[in-house]
């Protein structure tokens, strides 16, 4: 089964969108702040319709936010 | 913290000190005693009972949203791990005593009770380790 990963720059898209905090982004996604935090750090993967509301807050594409690396690839 | 883990921290605490105590109490009523009237320090393994009252002791959650889909997805997986874990301990403790006493042995049915109220508890207690090891230490993340 081949590795894969999906990395994100939501850090640093707060910082960059007025030092929004985790729980703003939280509020205005639908989400709680764990789920945030654990975004950010990798260690949950967003469902479609979550990574769409998470880009649309910074008023970007989906694909501006989330990367997919596949080492297979 | 939030409430879903201080009901499962609540839950392992409960079922954890019933089962020390339990044990305690039959290892000194057994030299006391002796068996099987130290069978009933067993019944400090009761104590576990008071992890059920956790969703009465702790208040949801504060803020605007205090559920979403990775708590739900991690609540299904709980759930599935305490209901494989309970299937493989009533599993093993119907098949153990088959494969060590014999096809042609017979066993109390105190024996029973025994096992269900295991399962019980091995459902319980899995779920509830499985809530906390997949929440793990997001809760103190950093702060933004």
């Amino acid at each position: 089964m081949a590795k894969s990963e999906i990395t994100n720059h939501i850090r640093r898209l707060r910082f960059d969108n007025g030092e929004m905090t985790q729980q703003q982004l939280a509020d205005k996604a639908g989400v709680t702040r764990q789920t945030i935090i654990a975004i950010e750090a990798g260690k949950y993967a967003p469902s479609l319709p979550l990574a769409f509301k998470i880009a649309r807050t910074f008023g970007l594409h989906i694909e501006d936010v989330f990367q997919y690396e596949d080492e297979s690839a | 913290m939030n409430r879903e883990q201080k009901i499962a921290l609540l839950m392992i605490i409960a079922i954890s000190a019933g089962v020390v105590a339990g044990c305690v109490v039959f290892g000194i009523l057994y030299f006391i005693v002796g068996i099987p009237g130290s069978l009933a320090g067993f019944a400090f393994i009761g104590i576990g009972g008071l992890g059920g009252l956790g969703s009465l002791i702790f208040k949801k959650d504060k803020g605007k949203i205090t559920f979403d889909e990775r708590d739900k997805l991690i609540k299904e997986k709980a759930k599935l791990a305490g209901f494989t874990a309970s299937f493989l301990f009533a599993g093993l403790g119907c098949m153990i005593p088959f494969f060590i006493l014999g096809p042609k042995a017979s066993i109390s049915v105190i024996w029973l009770p025994n096992i269900w109220c295991g399962t019980f508890l091995t459902a319980f207690f899995v779920h509830s380790v499985a809530i906390m090891v997949q929440y793990g230490r997001t809760g103190k993340g950093e702060k933004s």
